[in-house]
């Protein structure tokens, strides 16, 4: 989405209202995404555990920031196969 | 050899289903029991932990676990270890049990914890209610798992945590919430009440390996950290590759 002049400037407080969305929003109740705001850009880092959960942290956070542009860089939990093994004497 | 499959932090939601099974099809072959450091579910609903309690339906070993705090989040703490039971999943808190495995009998103890810091940088028992009842909470906690473990009787001991009882398995994370983390005071009830290996999960940004101030090693199995959907851990190796 593009933002436009319209569009309000983050105050120094909105990283923070954008983390305690993502932690109490029951869609994605995920605690320690990394929210970076630059302009009218919103940077999301960190890890969610479904494909689901990360479509929901962009809905959320464009839902709390009309305006803005979310670059949504959180990673899902795609684990590869096999196991691995720490031996321990 | 006591071989133990270890994973936490699955955030299991209703949306997760299928999603860990296929990683379980083998874990009898490489471990004896599995834990599970809790955090089992996204928002801490009986329905969560019913699809998570499916997906661990008939495997063929003991499955432990301890609730983190999402588990605590809807406040249905005692329905979601009601569901983990009935399908056989042994939730500890403040608890623990004695199973054979690999020919051995090991004890497994467990305890959600909680917070409050390390030595240097913790929160005191000192001031207002709210803050009082915060450490104490803490405090009241590491007196359990510390008579967890000194009551088991077996071989080998196993400590289950959600949040760390050592900083070196926070390592990446932000220090300033490090206090929200872990407890220096788990620690010292795990040096106190004995134990070979500790899991914990919680800090996502951390660091998979660490001691305590007594020597016990300490692993942080947050699924971010392992990478993988579990890790096995293979104890008294004795140089033969069965895991």
């Amino acid at each position: 989405m593009q933002s436009d002049d319209a569009t309000p400037a983050a105050s120094g407080y909105t990283e923070a209202h954008v983390s305690e969305a993502l932690a109490t929003d029951p869609r994605v109740a995920t605690l320690g995404i990394e929210v970076s705001i630059r302009a009218h850009d919103v940077f999301l880092s960190g890890d969610v555990a479904t494909a689901e959960r990360k479509e929901a942290v962009a809905e959320v956070v464009a839902e709390l920031l009309p305006g803005y542009t979310v670059h949504n860089d959180t990673s899902t939990n795609d684990f590869p196969p096999g196991v691995e093994t720490e031996h321990l004497s | 050899m006591i071989r133990i499959a270890a994973a936490g932090d699955v955030h299991f939601g209703e949306d997760s289903a299928g999603t860990l099974q296929p990683y379980l099809d083998d874990v009898a072959d490489c471990a004896d029991l599995l834990v599970l450091a809790g955090d089992l579910t996204r928002c801490g609903s009986a329905e969560e932990a019913a699809v998570l309690a499916k997906e661990l339906d008939g495997l063929p070993l003991p499955v432990f676990a301890v609730l983190g705090n999402h588990d605590y989040h809807d406040d249905q703490h005692r329905e979601i270890t009601h569901v983990l039971e009935q399908h056989g999943i042994r939730v500890l808190e403040g608890t623990g049990e004695v199973v054979t495995a690999g020919g051995k009998r090991v004890g497994v103890a467990g305890i959600k914890g909680f917070g409050g810091g390390f030595a240097g940088a913790c929160g005191t028992e000192f001031g207002e209610p709210e803050m009082k009842a915060f450490i104490r909470h803490t405090k009241d906690r590491a007196a359990r798992l510390e008579a967890a473990l000194a009551g088991l009787e077996a071989d080998a001991k196993v400590c289950v945590l959600h949040y760390s009882p050592v900083e070196e398995t926070l390592r990446g994370e932000r220090l300033e919430i490090y206090p929200f983390l872990g407890s220096y005071l788990l620690a010292e009830a795990i040096d106190r009440g004995g134990a070979d290996i500790v899991f914990h999960g919680h800090a996502h940004a951390g660091a998979e390996k660490g001691v305590t101030p007594g020597g016990v090693r300490v692993r942080n199995v947050a699924q971010p950290v392992i990478g993988t959907a579990f890790k096995a851990y293979c104890l008294g190796d004795d140089g033969h590759d069965d895991c």
